[in-house]
């Protein structure tokens, strides 16, 4: 049996791996929702993030312009990738829109590889994420208490921009409704872009967060990608809310089974997939349409 | 060359191809080992084709198979729990299969994107088995050294298989084997269902077909022909890696299907033979080595936005205009002739069928009720239907009358009440059960197969009406059975297309598309017809034609008629049901409808006073 | 010259053609009904003016600038608005957000204030999403987003389907009122009285042709007419 401390310990790493897991999964999320897209190259761009931001720490020396310039840089590229290629598919079927959004991140992971090298280069944590912290019952890297706060903040940003500002309504009608949006005078193709944009933008974020943890590969979004498509399958395609409880409830899997037998924790995560498709197919909080 | 040899021009291409490389090989400085990969992964997209390229079922979890059958082969003779490699492959292969079913049945509760989310998940979910918990079995990151190589007891020689040409002679009679069945399955019947589903997933369940049990069905064969391979390439290496199970592998056999060119069998193989030599190639040049994967990404992109059919299709296709260009082109007019010529069969006033005397209720519909969360589409309906009449459902807009015939017809699925065919209660029952009972459905917006030919668009619908539901007749060929064709070409003359069976769908005119679409749901012999506003979109030509063909239809079964067209209506129908706003406002004669009063409200106003404006 | 003049429209719906060289205008401050049967191609006309159907021949001018084939977020730009048979409220939205919505692109929005001084049950709801709305509120939902946006010319696409009588009233009060400050209004309708109330001018459509134009009037005199066309005896 566990002791509470390690209980709470993975408790705090579920938390921590749950909200990047839905900062990642609401990116993936709105972008299917608007655009009725599923980015295969989700994962690609979270490891842009990351190695935009090793970069730039190594220039700056400074964690926080990482995150920025990390979080930026993948969003502009996201930004490029829906102007130049992607919106071309709209009316393409969908499997063909996933061969694309696939092809292309293999392009940027090989990319990566080539320009940075196939070996994982570590990141290091901010320095005012070092050390340990007593909480009481267990220790717990400062870091990762860390994350949990600015993954937190990051997920609280997205939800005030779809919920409270002008981009957030349309995001929202347009989920909905596209063409009566397009009647209401809104030129919904920009705003495509933009929602790319910022779904590149979160995966991005939560590249650079995660670096420090996991250190920066070529290869570190596939995993990413896999789980976070098993969110969205849980929390429902299309749904902001689904795809933050649907994160938080995976990240607990992960982190809980890996106290008993680490080497069934995906299995796990995976098993509750199944789970959901037989009793709930469209997932926790899933929406009418779509798929 | 006649049309029996020239199907059979791929096999004997292949076969000479195969034979001829060991000697090709050495002056265009391949090496066997490549040759030898290539065909593996060749037999790997077999399968894959079949499921992707002509089902249109795309799976990113295929690496799960393959690495299944490889693990469970290389298991059973490195543990000499085997020591005959052929058998063990085999119990490779079945165990892959066993996996598939499994993974394909949950799998395939979802179609498009989910599907491939799904599959890529369990792809994942594999390798993480496969590397922890039964790495006591799998080697975990390891793998299985020590795969031996096969002894084959042929005619009473033992052949030891050793690596180079024998081994390339071994694996390529594999997958000449593998090719050949491949190209049997899907120039089977059960082959062409399985592209009726890719073609048009909505009618091929209403023509009768379980759409479910063939997705499953080839999703278990892609499954065999990946384990296979798998196994294969244990013995081909001597070990027995765990990339099997990697996600890039599942990934590679999507690029090199789409670039080799999905739907052709062969694309599998070149694409990955493309891939395996390029990185052969490149492994030479120093600094490159790795971009291989960059490179082949690229091209992937590039051949997916731009030729879409990959390189064996885009070949294929100019091949085929070439033949076209070279075949004597029918003169335009002739088709116009055709075309002008090609009405529905005339029949004189006289001659019309005279008005049947309808006989006992065939379909009666007790409070049937349609709800969609709150709103009500469909409230407490409750008419009967007589044996040979035609019955037009009228009403406004937004009554609730398709959605009734979809109910009916089994698309939808009913909130309350019931429904009777011949006394027994079909309210449960879906699409395919309710057209095999005898009941078709036209459609409002044609659903045409379109990727086929008009006269393979009846006949689609016929392979169900005789073999069922679901039928594994892998072994039979489609294009040689005369009385399909006969009775395709029956169908097609009675909505005068005889003349463009042989044509694509594609080039049909609309009027004439809407009467293939009659000709599809007449292929189930139904007793009982529904037609969803038939008229819909004709010029007043094409509607005085089909007037005469539903009348014609109608003689010979029962029809049930939605439509708008109001002198059609009147002039077909024996009864007519008046519906609003989901519910029966009234029931009659046509000329009992056309003097009823609530009916004139329900058309034309129901504001009270004509205050000034 | 008409505010809005379509000349020989012909629209499709993939290879079914749909309607036949459509002449049809509209004058400022004038209101038109388009009426006929199911089918006859009225919704297909407004959602071409739209935008959301282009003609593939023909030309629609709206103030003499031709507006046929543009998108329709650049017909909404031109103050055009089309409230559609099916309302299309954002149902996950508010009856506050779905306004504020139409209201964005507007260069110059009504007052949301006097909104709902027009509509007070909206403002009752204004917070409720528009998913619970009744279906008469969600009429008027539609009406008032359409409304906000202070068209030059209106569309309503059948406003009385569906509705309770009490609705029908109320929502008749409205758009009488928008009569009588002059605001230039297509309305389609089945309900051929309620249309008739409003119109200066009638069109008739049957299969998508143009069988008829004229006065309510003469319309109402022409029994065969209207027996033919719509039904029966209006």
């Amino acid at each position: 049996m566990p002791s509470l401390g390690l209980f709470l310990s993975q408790l705090f790493n579920g938390l921590a791996l749950g909200t990047l897991l839905a900062l990642v999964a609401s990116g993936l999320t709105i972008i299917f929702g608007t655009l009725g897209l599923v980015n295969f190259a989700h994962g690609a761009l979270f490891a842009v993030g990351a190695y935009a931001g090793y970069v730039t720490y190594n220039l700056t020396h400074s964690f926080v312009l990482a995150l920025a310039v990390g979080a930026v840089v993948t969003g502009l590229l996201g930004l490029l990738l829906e102007w130049g290629l992607i919106r071309r598919y709209y009316a393409r079927p969908p499997e063909d829109q996933i061969l694309v959004t696939f092809g292309i991140g293999i392009v940027i992971v090989e990319s990566l590889r080539l320009g940075f090298g196939g070996l994982t280069k570590n990141v290091p944590q901010p320095s005012w994420g070092n050390g340990i912290l007593n909480l009481h019952y267990f220790f717990y890297p400062t870091y990762r208490l860390e994350v949990l706060g600015i993954a937190g903040l990051a997920l609280f940003g997205l939800y005030l921009l779809i919920y409270w500002t002008r981009l957030g309504l349309i995001v929202r009608a347009g989920i909905e409704d596209p063409l009566m949006v397009r009647m209401l005078g809104i030129r919904v193709p920009r705003v495509m872009t933009l929602v790319f944009g910022i779904g590149a933008l979160a995966a991005g974020f939560a590249g650079v967060v995660y670096a420090p943890i996991i250190s920066a590969s070529p290869d570190m979004g596939n995993r990413v990608l896999v789980q976070s498509f098993v969110v969205v399958v849980i929390g429902g395609l299309g749904s902001f809310p689904g795809a933050v409880v649907g994160g938080i409830i995976a990240g607990e899997i992960l982190s809980l089974t890996s106290m008993f037998d680490p080497a069934y924790s995906d299995v796990a995560l995976y098993a509750l997939m199944a789970l959901v498709l037989f009793v709930l197919p469209r997932g926790l909080l899933g929406t009418e349409g779509r798929v | 060359m006649s049309a029996g040899k020239r199907a059979l021009l791929p096999e004997a291409a292949m076969l000479t191809v195969l034979i001829a490389l060991p000697w090709l090989a050495p002056l265009l400085h391949l090496p066997t080992d490549v040759l030898t990969r290539s065909l593996i992964w060749g037999l790997f997209g077999l399968g894959f084709d079949i499921l992707f390229g002509f089902t249109g079922l795309l799976s990113f979890g295929q690496a799960a198979f393959y690495g299944t059958g490889g693990f469970v082969c290389g298991w059973l003779l490195t543990s000499h729990t085997l020591s005959s490699v052929p058998l063990a492959l085999v119990i490779g292969t079945v165990t892959a299969g066993v996996y598939g079913l499994i993974v394909g049945y949950v799998s395939l509760r979802r179609v498009g994107i989910y599907f491939a989310m799904i599959t890529l998940a369990f792809g994942e979910m594999s390798f993480f088995l496969e590397n922890s918990p039964l790495a006591k079995w799998t080697g975990g990151e390891n793998g299985l050294p020590g795969v031996p190589t096969p002894t084959l007891h042929l005619f009473g020689h033992v052949v030891h298989v050793k690596s180079g040409w024998a081994m390339y002679t071994f694996i390529a009679a594999i997958f000449f084997v593998g090719y050949l069945i491949a190209r049997r399955i899907v120039a089977s019947p059960y082959g062409v269902v399985l592209r009726a589903i890719k073609s048009n997933p909505r009618r091929a369940p209403a023509v009768g077909h379980d759409v479910q049990r063939y997705k499953l069905s080839a999703f278990v064969l892609a499954s065999l022909y990946a384990g296979l391979a798998g196994g294969l390439l244990g013995v081909f290496q001597g070990y027995m890696p765990p990339d099997a199970f990697f996600l890039s592998t599942s990934g590679q056999l999507v690029l090199s299907t789409v670039i080799g060119g999905r739907g052709t069998l062969i694309g599998p193989l070149i694409g990955a033979f493309t891939w395996i030599e390029l990185r052969n190639a490149l492994q030479q040049v120093p600094h490159l080595g790795a971009a291989w994967k960059l490179i082949f990404g690229a091209i992937f992109v590039l051949i997916v936005t731009l030729f879409r059919r990959g390189i064996a299709g885009e070949i294929g296709a100019w091949l085929e205009r070439l033949r076209r260009s070279r075949a004597p082109a029918p003169a335009p007019q002739a088709f116009e002739h055709a075309r002008a010529a090609a009405h529905v069969p005339h029949q004189p006033e006289a001659a019309q069928p005279a008005r049947r005397r309808p006989g006992a209720a065939v379909l009666e519909v007790r409070n049937l009720a349609k709800r969609y969360g709150g709103f009500v589409a469909l409230a407490d309906l409750t008419f009967e239907v007589r044996e040979g009449e035609l019955l037009a459902i009228i009403g406004p807009n937004g009554a609730g009358k398709s959605t009734l015939l979809n109910v009916l017809a089994g698309d939808l699925e009913a909130s309350a009440g019931q429904i009777l065919f011949r006394g027994s209660d079909i309210t449960r029952e879906g699409a395919i059960e309710v057209c095999h009972r005898g009941i078709s459905k036209t459609y409002q917006i044609n659903q045409l197969f379109a990727d086929f030919s008009v006269r393979e668009n009846v006949e689609i619908g016929l392979l169900a009406h005789r073999r069922g539901r679901f039928r594994v007749d892998c072994f039979r060929s489609f294009g040689t059975d005369r009385s399909l064709r006969a009775s395709a070409e029956a169908i097609l003359g009675k909505v005068g297309l005889l003349p463009f069976a042989e044509h694509p769908t594609a080039e049909m005119s609309y009027g004439e598309k809407r009467r293939l679409e009659i000709a599809i749901a007449l292929a189930s012999e139904p007793k009982l017809l529904f037609m969803d506003e038939p008229l819909a979109g004709m010029s007043p030509v094409e509607r005085a034609e089909a007037v005469q063909l539903i009348a014609r239809l109608a003689a010979e079964r029962t029809v049930v008629l939605v439509e708008h067209d109001m002198d059609a209506v009147f002039r077909l129908a024996d009864r007519i049901i008046v519906m609003q706003n989901g519910v029966k406002l009234a029931e009659g004669a046509p000329d009992e409808i056309q003097r009823n009063e609530e009916v004139q409200q329900a058309y034309l106003g129901g504001v009270e006073a004509h205050e000034p404006a | 010259m008409s505010l809005l003049e379509a000349r020989g429209v012909n629209c499709y719906y993939g290879d079914s053609h749909v309607l036949f060289d459509i002449d049809f205008d509209i004058e400022q401050n004038e209101v038109v009904a388009l009426l006929g049967r199911n089918g006859a191609g009225k919704t297909t006309l407004l959602n071409s003016i739209m935008g959301v159907v282009p003609p593939r021949s023909g030309s629609i001018a709206f103030s003499g600038d031709p507006i046929h084939g543009r998108d329709p977020h650049e017909i909404a730009r031109r103050d055009i608005q089309l409230v559609p048979e099916t309302r299309r409220i954002f149902s996950t939205l508010s009856v506050e957000e779905n306004l504020r919505l139409a209201a964005l692109t507007a260069p110059k929005p009504l007052e949301i204030d006097w909104i709902y001084e027009v509509f007070p049950r909206l403002k009752e709801r204004r917070r409720s999403r528009g998913g619970n709305l009744s279906g008469g509120e969600q009429q008027m939902l539609a009406v008032a987003r359409a409304l906000i946006r202070d068209p030059k010319l209106l569309m309503l696409d059948e406003p009385f389907e569906g509705l309770a009588p009490v609705i029908v009233r109320d929502l008749s009060r409205v758009i009488r009122d928008l009569v009588r400050a002059e605001r230039t209004i297509i309305i389609v309708e089945q309900n051929v009285r309620a249309a008739l109330q409003f119109a200066h001018r009638v069109y008739v459509l049957n299969n998508g042709h143009m069988v008829y134009r004229g006065t309510p009037q003469e319309l109402l005199a022409d029994a065969e007419l209207t027996s033919a066309y719509l039904g029966a005896a209006v």
